[in-house]
């Protein structure tokens, strides 16, 4: 099992869920958070006022998978995150030992 | 009610079921007995039994089964009750005790020897009972211990509030009742009102102050069981005396209706959820309507109608509940709260202060005979919405009696536009319409808002009904006066700077009418609800149509936060297009900000908040920024062509027209509405008798100058002079060109010595004076003389530094220059002026101040071409030397 997570630009979470829908991935966490990495933030006025937004918003997807679908979850997430641009996020993949469903404690891709 | 149990009552007792096993009436035969017992009264509910009937029949049921466990349990030890009782709390003692509910159960002891003596026993007892099927919750005292005021477990003495005896010593039980209890729940009367307030406001906000939740919790939510039985707390405490403010032979039958009511709908949540779960779930609505629970004619109803059944008998429990919350406030007011009541003590009319007065920072009542008139009824609520003053529930409940009084018909019942839009337009708005709605009379004004009351509209994300959002939304937009958290704070000063608030908020109130009519899009419905309202209400185009437009653009902004990139120009620019103007857009952000703050308390996240100022900033820039790009072509606004040609009589041909318009910057048309532009077309045909056309009229706040001439160098300066010379503080300008070179120039003006309001006359020497000054024929220095010296006299309060900035990119032709500064009478003369002298043509100017912050914008020229980077910097530093 591999736990991804993926930040990617707000405006392409839609286009992203419906994306994994389609492959059955329905599950998923989904974060609202703020960073930054190549894209950096810029400074707006706004009536004499600076506002600096060097956290840019972005949505971050978590979800545990088995080994077969991780490859098409990866590209499928590539295909609808992208834009082309600084600042299309990045995908993280980790192993996973073990997962637990807590309503019947079944375990490993059972559980997920 | 969870009783506290003292620790070790129930510790180290001597298990003796087998001996009850040996008993005469065994477990194995009670068990089997108690089920069907409680089958039975579960078939009966199920066939029609009333509630209180089937509460009745459990309460007797448990009753039976205590009695003949105690009798049991004491006939295997041996013993004789004596020193020993059990009384009933809660909602066992008061007989409503409901399929899954706990047995609330006190044990009395006369002695602390008795409490030891006893303790096996009582663990034997309560775990039989457990045995039995009873959830037993039990606390255990001695008579002694009964005195004491437990500081930490007011809901303990609550309880013992509704106290029956069980069974046991009866002469212990006596003692309790009328030698104890009396005299020490006299003493904490005052504690345990205090405690009671708290539980129950505690209880309200953790459910959001609302009775409108889309699954609410027929036991703990506001209108629940348990604000009726807080009520009936809070009557007994307070030892109500009859006659007093008390409660109506109506009102008495209006709550137990709403018992019998609410008291079905846990029963039937007990039976089919099987556990003591009281929530009232979509599925479990949907079975409620299809047998009409607690309606009884068998109709069957969608879920929609029965829980606006629901919801009307919930408000009749959440009513009381708060009037008599307001009325026994146990608490003396902090010294703030005195103080800020204080201060909302509004100023009344003559006329209208003998009807009503403010008590502790409320809204009363003076003459009861006048609320048949609907005009004086209105204008309670518009003083409660402009003073932030609201209603008491004794006055509420005075109107409501009014209102559902055939013997006092009512007069003046037409609320017309003027006065609602004095509410809607106030300050405090929600404080007003709050109550209006649970009168009734909001939809009596507004008929279309009939159709969302208590409407349930399930969906994942919304926590109320479609009426109790829309007022929230209203509510999340006064409360921005002092934002209670993060979110709100950029959004203040949109607020307060808000333009036709009154807009705003009947957008509001229509956003989501449609959800109440049978349309695939409730945009396309509440679009026709706006209809009819404009119609009724006699809104004029302008009013109509930006109502219109917020909401047909009600999700539009949500949307491109959510689905577009906003740090894309693009997209930025293509939401600037749609929206199309900068006071549209400052209405359409804070109705976003207030539509998802609503939806529940945790949609609008800080990040979503962000967002959305982001948006609105980067669209705002946009729009100050591109002003002059988006220019009119006159010969395609073909309806503004008629409606100006129909305000002229038919004199004006299209051509002339046409030529006056062509060129302006679309922002004029946005900003002024077709009557303003067809009275400024007529100043524009007498330019040739009066080369200066000037109107003066009052508004709300102040006074507005609309001046229309041919250019001429530093007009911009001089007219701002005059206005300085006047002793007049311009709050708001805006310059146009058309392309003819006409301006035409608007100053929002405050009068600092009231010399226009007290002296009305003095208007037309101002104007004159304005004449004589543009056309040469009067010097403005003298004007100037000593205003000067009175303006370097005052110390500002605040200190704003001062920012300019110049920017070249965003226009095609113009160089950009921003000036945020200290505002202060004569301002714009002085950057007028320094503009002038070198040589710089204000092309547009947009003028505004936030406070004591000046936010001004000048699309300037010199010799018809961008300002050349050397005269920017000398301009920065003249202007920096000039307002330093």
């Amino acid at each position: 099992m591999m736990k991804l997570e993926a930040v990617i630009q707000p405006s392409r979470f839609e286009s992203v869920k419906d994306a994994l829908r389609e492959i059955g991935v329905e599950g998923m966490t989904v974060t609202e958070v703020r960073g930054h990495g190549r894209q950096k933030g810029h400074t707006e006025v706004y009536r004499g006022r600076e506002y600096t937004v060097d956290l840019l918003p972005k949505i971050k997807l978590e979800m545990v998978l088995p080994d077969a679908l991780v490859n098409r979850v990866v590209d499928t997430i590539l295909k609808s995150a992208k834009t082309g641009k600084i600042g299309d996020g990045k995908i993280f993949l980790s192993r996973v030992d073990e997962a637990i469903r807590i309503r019947n404690e079944e375990r490993g891709e059972n559980a997920l | 009610m969870r009783i506290a149990a003292r620790p070790g009552l129930l510790q180290g007792s001597r298990p003796l079921t087998k001996n009850m096993q040996e008993s005469p009436t065994p477990l194995s035969v009670l068990g089997p007995q108690a089920d069907a017992e409680r089958q039975k009264i579960r078939q009966e509910f199920e066939a029609g039994t009333s509630a209180r009937d089937t509460l009745h029949a459990i309460c007797e049921l448990a009753d039976h089964h205590v009695r003949q466990i105690f009798g049991e349990v004491l006939r295997v030890q041996n013993r004789e009750p004596e020193g020993l009782c059990l009384l009933a709390l809660g909602g066992y003692g008061r007989r409503m005790l409901f399929p899954y509910s706990d047995l609330d159960i006190l044990f009395l002891f006369g002695s602390e020897r008795t409490e030891q003596e006893f303790r096996p026993l009582i663990s034997e007892f309560a775990r039989t009972l457990w045995d039995l099927g009873f959830r037993v919750s039990s606390a255990g005292r001695t008579l002694e211990e009964s005195k004491r005021i437990e500081e930490d477990n007011a809901e303990f003495h609550l309880a013992l509030l509704d106290r029956r005896f069980l069974v046991g010593d009866a002469a212990l039980f006596e003692k309790l009742d009328e030698k104890v209890l009396p005299g020490s729940e006299r003493q904490a009367r005052a504690f345990m009102l205090g405690q009671l307030h708290r539980l129950t406001r505690d209880r309200l906000t953790r459910y959001g102050n609302t009775i409108f939740h889309l699954e609410p919790n027929v036991k703990d939510s506001p209108g629940g069981m348990r604000d009726y039985q807080a009520t009936t707390w809070l009557r007994r405490l307070a030892e109500e005396k009859k006659g007093i403010r008390n409660i109506t032979a109506a009102e008495e039958e209006l709550c137990a209706s709403a018992v019998d009511f609410l008291s079905a709908t846990r029963c039937f949540l007990h039976y089919s959820n099987g556990r003591n779960d009281n929530t009232l779930t979509y599925e479990l609505q949907e079975a409620a309507a299809e047998r009409a629970l607690g309606i009884g004619d068998g109709v069957k109803r969608t879920p929609a109608e029965w829980m606006r059944q629901y919801f009307r008998h919930a408000r009749t429990l959440n009513r009381h509940l708060l009037r008599y919350l307001e009325q026994r406030a146990p608490v003396p007011l902090t010294l703030r709260q005195r103080l800020r009541n204080a201060a909302r003590v509004a100023k009344y009319d003559v006329p209208l202060s003998k009807y009503f007065h403010v008590r502790d920072g409320l809204l009363e009542i003076s003459d009861l005979s006048a609320l048949s008139d609907r005009a004086i009824t209105y204008s309670f609520f518009a003083e409660c919405a402009r003073t932030g003053t609201p209603l008491s529930r004794e006055a509420e409940r005075c109107l409501g009696y009014v209102l559902i009084h055939p013997e006092l018909p009512p007069k003046n019942t037409e609320m017309g536009w003027e006065m609602l839009r004095e509410i809607l337009g106030s300050d405090y708005p929600g404080l007003a319409l709050r109550p209006m709605q649970r009168l009734g009379l909001l939809a009596e004004v507004l008929p279309e808002f009939a159709l969302i009351d208590s409407l349930v509209v399930r969906d994942f994300y919304h926590r109320y009904t479609v009426d109790e959002h829309t007022l929230r939304t209203i509510e999340h937009l006064q409360e921005l006066a002092d934002p209670p958290d993060e979110r709100g704070a950029h959004f203040t000063q949109l607020w307060k700077t808000a333009e036709r608030r009154d807009l705003l908020i009947l957008a509001l109130l229509l956003h989501d009418v449609g959800k109440g009519m049978p349309v695939e899009n409730h945009v396309t419905g509440s679009l026709a609800a706006l209809d009819s309202a404009a119609k009724r209400l006699k809104l004029s185009s302008e009013e109509r149509g930006e109502i219109q437009a917020l909401i047909e653009h009600h999700l539009d902004m949500s949307a491109t936060v959510q689905r577009r990139d906003i740090f894309d120009p693009a997209t930025v620019a293509g939401f600037a297009e749609s929206v199309t103007n900068q006071e549209r857009l400052q209405r359409l952000c804070l109705l976003t900000y207030a539509d998802i703050h609503a939806v529940n308390p945790e949609a609008l996240t800080p990040w979503k908040a962000e967002m959305l100022w982001q948006l609105f900033v980067a669209t705002s820039n946009y729009f100050s920024r591109t002003l002059d790009r988006d220019r009119l072509r006159a010969h395609d606004e073909v309806s503004l062509l008629g409606r100006i040609q129909a305000s002229a009589g038919g004199r004006a041909s299209t051509e002339e027209i046409e030529r006056f318009l062509e060129g302006f910057p679309r922002r004029y048309l946005a900003m002024h509405s077709a009557e303003q532009i067809a009275t400024h077309f007529g100043m524009y045909r007498k330019l040739s008798e009066e080369p200066v056309g000037t109107q003066v009229a009052a508004t709300r706040h102040g006074f507005v100058l609309t001046l229309l001439t041919a250019d001429r160098p530093a007009l911009f300066a001089t007219i701002s002079g005059v206005l300085a010379g006047w002793g007049m503080n311009i709050n708001k300008a805006d310059a146009f060109s058309n392309g003819a070179g006409i301006i035409l120039d608007t100053f929002y003006f405050t009068d600092l010595h009231r010399t226009l309001e007290l002296n009305p006359s003095e208007i037309a020497r101002f104007r004159k004076s304005l004449e004589d000054v543009l056309g040469g024929k009067a010097a403005l220095e003298p004007l100037l003389k000593g205003r000067e010296s009175a303006r370097r006299a005052r110390t500002p309060k605040v200190t704003v530094p001062t920012h300019i900035n110049f920017d070249d990119s965003s226009s095609a032709h113009c160089t950009l220059l921003e000036i945020v500064t200290q505002d202060h009478p004569g301002l714009l003369y002085e950057i007028g002026s320094v503009l002038a002298r070198l040589g710089c043509n204000i092309e547009v100017a947009l003028i505004d101040t936030e406070g004591h912050k000046a936010i001004d914008v000048f699309y300037l020229t010199a010799q018809g071409k961008k300002l050349a980077a050397q005269k920017q910097e000398l301009l920065r530093e003249v202007l920096q030397g000039t307002l330093s």
